[in-house]
């Protein structure tokens, strides 16, 4: 094995740590295009992930799964995202019901949550531990920012890296489901991303605002 | 073929209907295309009766379950294309909200729902369900004003999450699979899955676990308490024949993907687990339901209510399980699309006429609009269970076998909701009723279409009440065998 192999297996094996990091950096951050980012590296960091199994086992199918993550989440949803953001001409602050202080410190209570959730199943299914924590971590994390956040935009975020979530917990365990099924999970998030943002156009121009919170018309 | 065409007639129509400019073309079109699809729903209900299964590809798949829940949809679909007719003289046409563009939506929706019966595999299963929240979302925003846009806003945002949801129940299902030695490429065929299902002991927690999260997922897209948040909102911003739609057909389509999942699970682990979850869901859905509908000030809200309490009624008539459980449940989700139609076509003449669905504001219908009245308290009748209605003997059959089954306490709850339910309407609608109207309310001619589909509502469901035709206990025979 050479240097650099050995540099990205170290890298890669520590890849659950960069995970929490862009949580931690999600909670802590004040604008919306930074979550946005980090949405963006944290799919890139799972595509890294992919490619490293992908490489190891010469699969053509993990291959796939891979340029599909590239494309999909770590280029066009936040490319989408962005314009999104840009056409708006809104304020870009995620408008958050807690402090940044504050959540920090809840998302990294739920990260140790995660940890003591996992250790069971860890143990029977035989997986690593540290990523299987990771993906229970995204998946409270993009529950917790979309109940926290009121933006409409940050509700879509945190969908999308509860999404993550999954899709990491699918690959740890059984590295992912059969490739044409992966393959329309993408295309629905993709529909799914396209058409919460042609929702949030309409919010802005029927209620001149984006906090969802106010959205309180219907209730009962 | 057969199933592909199922597919292909809804696609093509959507597309098509979109060049008609004008809104009579764009009926005449509509209409067509659905009588087309009834006719390839005919044909293929009868290629299954006669074959036992259909299998097309790898991924297209009809038995007994799927050529029930198609009936379901064949029926609806007519009664909601023909009720079109009068309903879209009130749409104005806008950008996005013209006639065509509600035809073609409505048919992009018919198509994921087609879709979701007819998948072989538990992955395409969820993507076709996730997909009928992106086709009807635009549906239900449909009018861009603050109430749809909010509601269509929650619709897409709490479906998408509870869906996530069941995509991680999906993924835990297949691992116990995969885990217990079944191939992976064919880890999620339905037909694989519940042959292999008896030595999935080994993965017990798996199982489970993989219930517990698709119970929730698919729960949210049936509308379980208390997950059911979006669903009062959607239903009552719809253009009313989507409302229709959404309650007569998206929320059997989301019981029948749980269908599928709960048979797998007590193949696997025993029933014990599952159906004790589903009389929980169900019990929650039916009383605060049951509760919430005596409060309600809106008529469509009140209607939308009801839909989570037959849901849940649905629910433990699964969870009771045995034939007659079964039975019941599946009777139970036809006669219900049928009474829920007929009472959403009658509150969107009420709306018309009235311009209002605040029940305090809308006085002696009976005397300004007899027949929409007369519809309104036959669907009433039917939906609190009242004989000589279909929704009696499904609801009778789920209780005895409740009984049966010694679950007294679910039963008994089930009783004192269906009381209530019973008070709230007799409440709500003697209001509404009786008196003499305030105001002179607008004229509203009914079409010969209205009469038509208020008629074949109220036939179809006496003839339920009175006996089940054979052919149609047959089909349910067929569907049972499915799921045993």
């Amino acid at each position: 094995m050479g240097l650099i192999e050995i540099a990205a297996a170290k890298a890669l094996a520590s890849s659950a740590v960069f995970l929490f990091f862009t949580l931690l950096v999600m909670a802590a951050a004040k604008r919306i295009s930074t979550c946005i980012v980090m949405f963006s590296v944290q799919s890139a960091i799972m595509a890294a992930e992919i490619l490293a199994v992908a490489y190891a086992n010469k699969s053509a199918e993990a291959y796939t799964i891979a340029a599909l993550v590239i494309v999909v989440k770590v280029l066009a949803i936040p490319y989408l995202l962005f314009r999104i953001v840009r056409n708006l001409k809104a304020s870009q602050d995620v408008a958050s019901s807690t402090t940044g202080a504050q959540s920090v410190f809840i998302m990294v209570g739920l990260i140790l949550l995660s940890f003591f959730a996992v250790a069971p199943y860890a143990r029977t299914l035989r997986v690593d531990e540290d990523m299987l924590a990771a993906s229970i971590a995204l998946l409270l994390a993009g529950a917790f920012l979309m109940v926290s956040r009121k933006k409409a935009l940050m509700q879509v975020i945190g969908l999308l890296i509860l999404e993550n979530g999954i899709l990491l917990a699918a690959l740890t365990t059984i590295f992912g489901m059969p490739l044409v099924i992966e393959i329309g999970i993408f295309f629905d998030l993709l529909m799914g991303v396209f058409l919460m943002g042609l929702f949030v156009f309409r919010i802005r121009d029927t209620f001149e605002h984006l906090d969802v919170s106010k959205l309180r018309r219907l209730r009962g | 073929m057969t199933l592909v065409l199922l597919l292909l007639v809804p696609f093509l129509a959507a597309l098509l209907v979109l060049t008609c400019k004008e809104s009579r073309r764009a009926v005449l079109v509509a209409m067509s295309a659905g009588a087309i699809e009834g006719a390839a729903i005919v044909n293929a209900v009868w290629r299954i009766l006669a074959a036992g299964a259909l299998q097309c590809g790898q991924y297209l798949r009809a038995d007994g379950l799927t050529a029930f829940f198609l009936l379901n949809v064949g029926v609806i679909l007519a009664l909601v294309l023909t009720y079109s007719i009068g309903y879209l003289r009130h749409i104005p046409a806008g950008r996005f909200s013209s006639p065509r563009w509600f035809y073609s939506l409505t048919f992009l929706f018919v198509f994921t729902i087609m879709a979701v019966f007819l998948s072989a595999n538990l992955g395409m299963l969820w993507i076709c369900v996730e997909s009928t929240t992106l086709a009807s979302a635009l549906l239900v925003g449909f009018y861009n004003t603050k109430g749809a846009v909010e509601a269509g806003w929650k619709y897409l945002v709490v479906c998408t999450v509870g869906i996530a949801f069941a995509l991680f129940g999906t993924i835990a299902l297949y691992l116990a699979a995969v885990r217990s030695g079944v191939n992976p490429a064919s880890a999620l065929d339905w037909t694989v899955l519940m042959n292999a299902a008896p030595s999935f002991g080994v993965t017990r927690d798996l199982v489970k676990l993989s219930f517990v999260f698709v119970a929730v997922g698919y729960g949210t897209k049936i509308g379980f308490v208390p997950m059911h948040s979006w669903l009062p909102d959607a239903h009552a911003e719809a253009p009313t024949p989507i409302s229709a739609l959404l309650s007569a057909v998206l929320l059997n389509c989301a019981m029948y993907a749980l269908l599928r999942f709960d048979t797998i699970t007590s193949h696997a682990i025993g029933g014990e687990f599952s159906h004790t979850l589903l009389l929980i869901f169900g019990g929650l859905s039916v009383t605060v339901a049951a509760l919430l509908m005596v409060v309600q000030r809106d008529l469509k809200r009140l209607l939308a209510y009801s839909s989570i309490e037959h849901m849940g009624i649905v629910a433990i008539g699964i969870g009771v399980g045995g034939p007659l459980g079964l039975f019941g449940a599946l009777l139970h989700t036809f006669n219900h699309s049928i009474a829920k139609s007929l009472m959403f076509f009658t509150s969107g003449n009420v709306r018309e006429s009235f311009g209002t669905l605040r029940m305090r504001r809308i006085h002696g219908m009976a005397r300004s609009m007899p027949w929409t009245s007369a519809g309104l308290v036959v669907g009433s009748l039917a939906i609190v269970g009242m004989p000589p209605f279909g929704l009696f003997i499904s609801e009778f059959m789920i209780l005895t076998a409740a009984f049966g089954a010694s679950r007294y306490l679910i039963a008994i709850l089930l009783l004192v909701s269906l009381s209530v339910v019973f008070g709230a309407l007799l409440h709500h609608f003697q209001r509404m009723l009786a008196g003499k109207r305030t105001d002179v309310p607008a004229k509203l001619k009914l079409l010969p279409s209205d009469f038509a589909v208020m008629g074949v509502c109220t036939a179809l469901l006496l003839l339920f009440g009175v006996h089940i035709p054979g052919m149609f206990a047959f089909l349910l025979q067929r569907a049972l065998v499915v799921l045993q």
